[in-house]
């Protein structure tokens, strides 16, 4: 009788415990249901901008997957500094459990960086880097790698008559500096046949007047690599103005429809390309997992591909070439 | 701990209480366990088949759109302009520009009807392509035979074509993403002439059916070629990217219609027999068993409230339960304390607990009728030994009286001696007479009588008596034997001691309905402390007749009634005064 009643209690304890513990499971449940809230705040909202809205395709993705209320803000243009640091104000004002930050400016942005982390939430730091370092975590393209990957396409077809021409797009952009400096690595020895190194600001008519200048000033150069869309293209433009697209070897970073269009033409090599959608995509899921207090990297590379005219069409470039927002569905 | 919990056992009642509950926790764990589990598995097929009805609804548009397209195709194969532009070995120019001013006109119609229709071409081997509505051209930078869907519409004979997902770069400055229905125009006799026309669908058509499908917030749709190829997939560059994995060779090789991996993903897949293509959902089973939870939170609530109803029933029960052994308890204390008037109890249910309670009441019935008839036999044993000590008249007494009527002989007294020896006569004819208990208040009246006479010629001038007997009591029934002992009482320890004459007084009447018989002496009296103990201390008076206070009393007790019996009121110097209240009754009502 006295065995029967220590398993009574025990059951009876069991069974209060199982009660206890679906109570339990219930208010977790509850807990867990309320979604982090995320703010991006890009560079530039522009659904002309393939680059930007990949990045918010991306960062959708993160979201959902995370159960995140993403909201993406930024300026209409890359140009407006002053709007984008306003935007951080505001971010900062509606308290989101976590920030996800394009630094417009290399100088001026790292001032409200600071003031996100000083208001104690987290930050991640896309895209582009700042004077200093901010942020818990920084998931960008590498730029070295990207600029490695030029070089070393471009080292496959130097021989020692190769001379080199260089156009970037900002002097002393981080951007610019990383890749020339992968370039050069990936160049190797042929790396002391660089003759020169122009900036044209990102602007295609820069860079058109600054190439021709070149090609003028240094006519042996037979091997040109633009370091952004605008450098690229702008150079593109002006070799085959002045006729030397069959002898110049040209190497291009980033892409836009017109230098999809140079690259199937031959007139470029091959191009660089980054991948906003991975980047937009693990920024929200860096963001997500600090929010929730777990261990991220801090420096995470988004990566980056290099295309020649025959790899366009390969599924995994394609998508990368020609994202796809449905875009063509709202235009009708 | 352990045994405080067992101590609390102790009573039925919550042991039954303590029983119930348990058996409410049981039965309720086990509700709790199999009904999540039959709400999970009625949950999953629901989700199941929820979705299969959304994908087969998504692979039903999917073919419809390629219906259409199929159905232009063959529309513009058959066409008898189409024809004659591909065919014709000579055409002139202006019958060319005829030609393709109507093929076009065909053209515009159907890409103006259908908003999904991105491209429209035809490729001839021979001849000018026909492109949308005439001003487009083709990308000089592309190898129109090498791409696959050309290929493969050649390779196909006359049959469509479809492509998977990809972006259309035949057309010059124009990247659209689209699917291609491509077919193959050729005629057996002219191998060298013909072409290939295609119907780009765009992608959008496609892609957003798939968006606008909801499975649950994080839920999505993904379509694969016949050949494993992503047609369309939410997250399509991760997975290039390689930083996102998606079951294609499983969905490529199951022939189930759905399946639930490791990590809570439901797969349902839905296979179009026109296009070849699989539509695959894939829900987060934890966002199905949300609903479960919401199951779950109900399910507690209905347990809580059965755990809590069945407590107060269980209670209740309880109580009903435990009210007849309670009252059997009770009844038993009642027993023990050798009360029997209140111990039957109501039998009402005929379970165990009934037939204990019937045992219960046959027994203190038995227990009660054994102590009556030994009370009884007690009684009886009693009477016939106070009896046997009645009829004895002391020997001293005998003697003494012998001896004064021996001396009164001897003095020649004759009279005297005749009246006393009569009277002793009667005394021990009366006292041999054993036959009656009871006599009446006459007879016994007679005795005192004659026992007062022995004793007055014996005292001579010390002890004067009066008798008065009210009429109607004189022939009353009284135990005999109870008067005589009162007045040998009164001589012995009151008028004896006194100096001088005492009187005894004997009175009779009727009171409240009770026989009252009173003898009074006026003797020393006694004092309040002999009078309390008056009944020990004349037990048996050796120099008495025998017949002892408290033999007196017992006896009227034992007939009557313990409320009936002497009383006495004395105080030293003042006499006694004792008195017998018997309950009235005549001749012939003998008890």
């Amino acid at each position: 009788m006295k065995r029967y009643k220590r398993l009574f209690v025990l059951l009876l304890g069991l069974g209060i415990f199982g009660i206890v513990i679906g109570v339990g499971n219930l208010v977790r449940i509850r807990r867990n249901s309320q979604p982090l809230e995320i703010i991006l705040i890009q560079k530039a909202i522009d659904e002309t901008n393939d680059f930007w809205e990949s990045i918010s395709e991306g960062a959708r993705m993160a979201a959902k997957e995370n159960g995140a209320e993403l909201t993406i803000w930024g300026p209409d243009s890359e140009r407006e500094i002053e709007r984008a640091h306003q935007l951080i104000l505001e971010a900062i004002e509606s308290r989101p459990d976590a920030i996800v930050l394009a630094p417009i400016s290399y100088e001026e942005t790292l001032k409200y960086a600071r003031m996100i982390e000083e208001a104690e939430i987290p930050l991640i730091l896309i895209d582009s880097i700042m004077e200093e370092p901010a942020g818990a975590g920084l998931v960008a393209t590498d730029n070295v790698e990207g600029g490695f990957k030029m070089g070393e396409l471009m080292r496959r077809h130097a021989t020692e008559d190769t001379a080199i021409g260089i156009v970037g797009h900002v002097k002393g952009s981080s951007t610019a500096v990383e890749r020339e400096q992968g370039l050069r690595q990936g160049l190797g020895e042929y790396q002391d046949q660089i003759v020169d190194v122009v900036f044209c600001d990102s602007s295609f008519e820069i860079a058109y007047d600054i190439t021709c200048e070149m090609l003028k000033k240094h006519p042996e150069i037979n091997m040109i690599a633009g370091l952004n869309e605008y450098s690229a293209v702008g150079a593109a433009e002006a070799v085959i103005d002045m006729g030397r697209a069959d002898s110049i070897l040209m190497v291009g970073f980033d892409s836009s429809t017109r230098e999809i269009q140079l690259l199937e033409a031959g007139v470029f090599e091959a191009i660089v390309i980054q991948k906003p959608i991975n980047i937009g995509y693990l920024g929200i899921e860096a963001a997500a997992k600090l929010a929730r207090g777990e261990k991220i990297e801090e420096n995470v590379d988004s990566g980056s591909v290099l295309v020649t005219k025959d790899t366009i069409y390969t599924e995994e470039n394609e998508k990368l070439l020609f994202p796809f927002f449905g875009r063509s569905k709202e235009g009708l | 701990m352990k045994k405080n919990l067992m101590m609390r056992f102790r009573s039925i009642r919550t042991s039954i209480i303590f029983s119930f509950a348990f058996l409410i926790v049981f039965a309720l764990l086990i509700f709790f366990v199999l009904s999540l589990r039959f709400t999970r598995e009625a949950v999953l097929e629901n989700s199941t088949e929820y979705t299969s009805q959304l994908i087969g609804q998504v692979n039903d548009d999917i073919d419809s759109y390629i219906g259409y397209m199929e159905n232009i195709s063959f529309l513009v194969a058959s066409n008898s302009d189409v024809r004659d532009y591909l065919f014709e070995e000579t055409l002139s120019e202006e019958r060319k520009a005829e030609l393709r001013e109507r093929i076009i006109e065909v053209f515009k119609t159907l890409t103006d009807t259908r908003d999904d229709i991105a491209n429209i071409a035809l490729l001839p081997k021979k001849r000018e392509c026909l492109i949308n509505k005439g001003n487009s051209e083709l990308n000089p930078f592309i190898s129109v035979p090498d791409l696959s869907w050309y290929q493969e519409a050649v390779d196909a004979g006359g049959r469509a074509v479809i492509s998977s997902s990809h972006v259309q770069n035949v057309i010059q400055g124009s990247y659209d993403w689209v699917v291609t229905l491509s077919r193959n125009i050729s005629r057996r006799e002219e191998p060298e002439a013909g072409g290939v026309f295609f119907v780009d669908l765009n992608y959008s058509a496609i892609s957003d059916l798939c968006e606008r499908l909801s499975l649950g917030s994080r839920g999505y749709i993904y379509i694969l070629d016949e050949n494993g190829g992503i047609v369309y997939h939410p997250q399509q560059q991760l997975i290039y990217s390689g930083m996102k994995q998606e079951l294609i060779t499983e969905v490529m090789n199951t022939e189930a219609s759905s399946f639930l991996t490791e990590d809570g993903r439901l797969y349902t897949i839905s296979r179009s027999e026109e296009t070849g293509w699989i539509v695959v959902g894939v829900s987060m089973e934890s966002e199905l068993m949300r609903r479960v939870d919401a199951a779950l939170k109900i399910y507690l609530l209905i347990a809580v409230g059965l755990f809590m109803a069945a407590l107060l029933l269980a209670y209740l029960l309880s109580d009903e339960i435990t009210k007849p052994i309670k009252a059997l308890e009770h009844s038993m204390k009642e027993v023990e304390k050798g009360n029997f008037a209140h111990a039957a109890l109501a039998v009402r249910d005929n379970n165990e607990i009934g037939n204990l309670s019937r045992s219960f009441n046959i027994m203190t019935e038995e227990i009660k009728n054994l102590i009556d008839q030994r009370d009884k036999e007690q009684q009886i044993k009693r009477r016939s030994e106070l009896r046997a000590l009645q009829s004895q008249i002391n020997p001293h007494f005998l003697y003494n009286t012998l001896d004064s009527i021996i001396w009164m002989a001897e003095w020649g007294k004759n009279q005297e001696v005749v009246r006393m020896t009569s009277s002793l006569a009667k005394l021990l004819r009366r006292s041999i007479s054993n036959e009656q208990e009871v006599v009446t208040v006459a007879e016994e009246v007679e005795y005192t009588e004659s026992y007062l006479t022995i004793q007055k010629m014996r005292y001579k001038d010390k002890l004067e008596y009066e008798i008065a007997i009210e009429k109607e009591i004189l022939q009353a029934k009284v135990v005999k034997l109870i008067l005589q002992p009162l007045v040998e009482n009164s001589i012995y320890h009151g008028i004896k001691y006194k100096e001088g004459k005492g009187t005894v007084r004997i009175a009779g009447y009727l009171a409240g309905g009770c026989t009252c018989l009173e003898v009074q002496d006026d003797g020393i009296g006694m004092e309040e402390e002999t009078l309390e103990k008056i009944f020990e201390k004349h037990v048996r008076d050796t120099r008495s007749n025998g017949v002892g206070l408290k033999n007196v009393n017992e006896r009227i007790q034992l007939y009557y009634g313990a409320e009936y019996g002497i009383t006495f009121e004395s105080a030293p110097g003042k006499g006694t005064t004792a008195k017998i209240r018997l309950p009235y009754q005549k001749e012939g009502a003998e008890e």
